[in-house]
């Protein structure tokens, strides 16, 4: 008897446990996005929107901030942001909108769409989220008509529909510098190659490091060198199609130029250290007033000045080329943009979110906290860095990163980074490093052909 | 004759219902995604569900094994997979038997000491990288300015490759020596006390005693530690992804995997996830793992009978 309810028990039990773990997740009730909206009952029912975007501590202060607005606006929508680090803002983005975990997205720019000349490439990550139908298709929301349509057009447009609106351009090809540390050593604000080079050895005479930048996180090193490789090639989306066709070599004598700046760059630029440095800790080292200068992003201003309010700084586009004519171009990109899941629940009240964030007003907020370059028209850039990068702005272009697609096979070493040169990655000769480079692009043409 | 332990009749099953629930989370947690994997890695899967997937038969595989650079890049970051398991098989291994003996002894404190060397066990690969990027800060950190007092400096894990490399063998170590010193331990305690004192009655050395008592019957734990480090040290990816990052130079098969399966690999933050590649890239991993563990248990399980008898 006692083995019979022995046996009983237990076959309840698994049979419990079997179907527990059968059972999908317990279904929420419908909130009030898509065809409830407009009914008071769910106008009324309370929503956690969710909403996910990339590191950028002035962006994240400020969008704290906006939360708050918003939901005193709207008491009903509660925002729940999640912050990822800016690498794993994909993977995270896919994981969250493919498990419908997240109502509206912070993403980059859409611009490197497969061209005709690559050959057996895969496209990127935010096509096949549009192809596969998980982001929404915002072509007819009024707010859309805040933005410039250059904007739409270049970074949130797909076969003809909008399913982005982009909230600024970031210049990532200048350099802070210090204001007082220029003018303690007698430095001139360096215009050429060869000024900045002499820059350098000044501060270095006085023990001044010339240049901070946050080389731990690999990319800071590869942006902070953009002005080397822009100088030389300003046009790159010719260069993409130049290096894909085979007009352009990394190892020609025109790029072989850029590897000999990029190792003094590397070399005797950068401060000891730099390569242990992380990305968000490099502007409050340069904003410390230790070294000269900082090659880096717009979006970097905010931090420096919140670092220490009173210093001092002005911003250059980085002088890669001999000739004063060919440093007056910023290259950058198309930075975040929001997108809203199509399969959202919420989706009414991630509308709501983004037309609120779209008002002009707090767009101009937004702006002015992150320093982006505004693609609404109606918005300026009021901060010290929109000061800066204004004589600047009709050269802005977009740079290479943002267009390139690698080909299948290509080697680990196929990109134009002054990473690749000691202490931060192995190469030490300008000339071995550029055929290894172009040795490892070629590997994976010729591996397409 | 042994009488059958659950009864007679109905109760014949009960060994079978009890079973049921490890089986069907085996399949669901291991067996099923394992499979899928397989079934992946001829495809062109993007990990988009809803997103149009081909079935492109070996090609991955072609790729990885044999399409220009990229290709010889993954037969490098296959060879240092096999140098981190050596590494940290062999250094974990000597490091947690030396622990596991010193905690052994009836000495004060030695409650806190195990609890000490174990508590890495416990954190995340993310506390665990977090605290080691502070402790090797190469501005001022901890480490540094140790270095400094000795005339050295490093750049840790942002200096060359190979230095990258060495102390993510270092912190690997360090994040799993509690698990391989608590094996010992167990191992080292189910000795019977009696041994050691007839040893000592015969006059045997301390080396002596080691070589004829502790070690022979530390078998049972030296193969399951042993087992234990080369495949969680052939699987390694976190520790990669949280201290270097995707860098020239320092990667392993298992965070490759994770790199080309989330994007991580070009430089762009829009590039593809090319997740039907990864599991092709894991399925390789899958068999590294599966030959060496499989030669690493017929030899151990060799050793134990003539030892164990």
């Amino acid at each position: 008897m006692r083995k019979i309810s022995l046996t009983i028990v237990l076959s309840m039990l698994v049979l419990s446990l079997v179907l527990s773990a059968c059972a999908g997740p317990a279904t929420p009730a419908p909130s009030s996005g898509g065809e409830t909206s407009g009914q008071p009952a769910a106008a009324e029912q309370n929503i956690t929107l969710k909403v996910l975007v990339h590191q950028n501590p002035p962006m994240v202060e400020f969008m704290e901030a906006f939360n708050q607005k918003f939901t005193e606006k709207y008491p009903n929508i509660k925002v729940d942001m999640a912050v990822v680090n800016a690498n794993d803002l994909s993977t995270v983005t896919q994981t969250r909108l493919t498990a419908n975990d997240v109502d509206v997205v912070d993403m980059f720019g859409f611009a490197n769409a497969a061209q005709p000349y690559m050959k057996n490439v895969d496209p990127p990550n935010w096509q096949t989220l549009i192809e596969a139908g998980y982001l929404l298709d915002i072509t007819d929301q009024p707010f859309v008509k805040n933005y410039d349509e250059a904007t739409i057009k270049d970074a949130g447009t797909y076969n003809g529909k909008v399913y982005q609106v982009n909230l600024g351009r970031v210049s990532y090809s200048g350099i802070y510098y210090n204001k007082d540390l220029f003018e303690a050593n007698n430095v001139k604000v360096p215009t050429t190659w060869p000024e900045l080079v002499a820059a350098c050895e000044t501060f270095a005479a006085a023990d001044i490091p010339c240049m901070t930048a946050g080389g731990k996180d690999g990319w800071p090193i590869f942006v902070g060198a953009y002005g080397l490789t822009g100088s030389i090639y300003p046009d790159q989306l010719a260069l993409v199609e130049g290096l894909w066709t085979g007009t352009i070599k990394w190892n020609d004598a025109k790029s072989l130029e850029m590897w000999e700046k990029m190792k003094i760059y590397a070399q005797n630029m950068m401060e000891a250290g730099a390569s242990g440095i992380a990305g968000d800790a490099a502007p409050g080292r340069f904003a410390s007033g230790a070294v000269a200068m900082f090659p880096g992003g717009t979006w970097y201003a905010s931090a420096i000045e919140d670092a220490q309010p009173a210093f001092q700084w002005g911003y250059i586009p980085f002088p890669g080329s001999d000739n004063p004519e060919d440093n007056k171009y910023l290259f950058g990109k198309y930075d975040q943009g929001w997108v809203i899941a199509a399969k959202s629940p919420n989706k009414d009240a991630a509308l709501k979110y983004v037309a609120e964030f779209s008002e002009p007003a707090n767009y101009q907020e937004f702006v002015n906290a992150v320093g982006f370059i505004p693609t609404q028209p109606g918005a300026t850039l009021d901060t010290q860095i929109g000061k800066e990068v204004a004589p600047y702005l009709a050269n802005f272009r977009v740079g290479l990163e943002q267009y390139w697609v690698a080909p299948k096979g290509a080697g680990q070493y196929a990109n134009p980074w002054a990473s690749y040169f000691k202490p931060f990655g192995t190469f030490d000769d300008p000339k071995e490093l550029a055929d290894k480079v172009q040795a490892d692009l070629q590997s994976g043409l010729d591996a397409n052909k | 004759m042994i009488g059958y332990h659950f009864g007679r009749g109905r109760a014949r099953l009960t060994p079978y219902l009890l079973l049921i629930p490890g089986i069907f989370l085996y399949i669901l947690i291991a067996l099923g995604p394992s499979l899928a994997t397989t079934v992946f890695s001829f495809t062109d899967a993007t990990g988009i569900r809803g997103a149009p997937m081909h079935w492109i038969g070996f090609d991955n595989y072609r790729e990885f094994l044999f399409l220009g650079q990229a290709s010889r890049d993954n037969y490098a970051a296959l060879w240092r997979t096999l140098v981190f398991c050596f590494f940290v098989t062999t250094i974990q291994f000597g490091l947690g038997l030396l622990v596991a003996m010193l905690v052994n002894q009836r000495l004060k404190g030695t409650n806190f000491f195990r609890t000490l060397y174990f508590m890495p066990v416990i954190l995340g690969a993310v506390i665990q990288g977090l605290i080691w990027s502070l402790f090797l800060y190469p501005l001022g950190g901890p480490m540094a300015r140790l270095l400094e007092f000795f005339g050295a400096r490093s750049e840790f894990f942002g200096g060359q490759p190979t230095e990258a490399f060495a102390w993510v063998i270092v912190v690997q170590i360090w994040a799993n020596l509690g698990t391989t010193m608590i094996i010992f331990l167990a191992g080292l305690q189910t000795i019977p006390e009696e041994l050691y004192e007839a040893a000592q009655i015969d006059g045997a050395s301390s080396w002596q005693v080691f070589k004829n008592v502790t070690w022979p019957l530390l078998t049972p734990s030296v193969n399951t530690n042993l087992l234990l480090n080369i495949i969680g040290s052939l699987q390694a990816w976190q520790l990669f992804l949280v201290l270097i990052g995707y860098r020239n130079g320092t990667q392993v098969l298992g965070y490759l995997v994770y790199a080309q399966g989330f994007g991580q690999t070009s430089g762009s933050v829009t590039s593809a996830f090319r997740q039907g590649y990864a599991a092709a890239a894991s399925i390789v991993l899958f068999l590294l793992v599966l030959v060496l563990g499989t030669v690493t248990q017929t030899i151990l399980n060799r050793r134990e009978k003539r030892i164990m008898g």
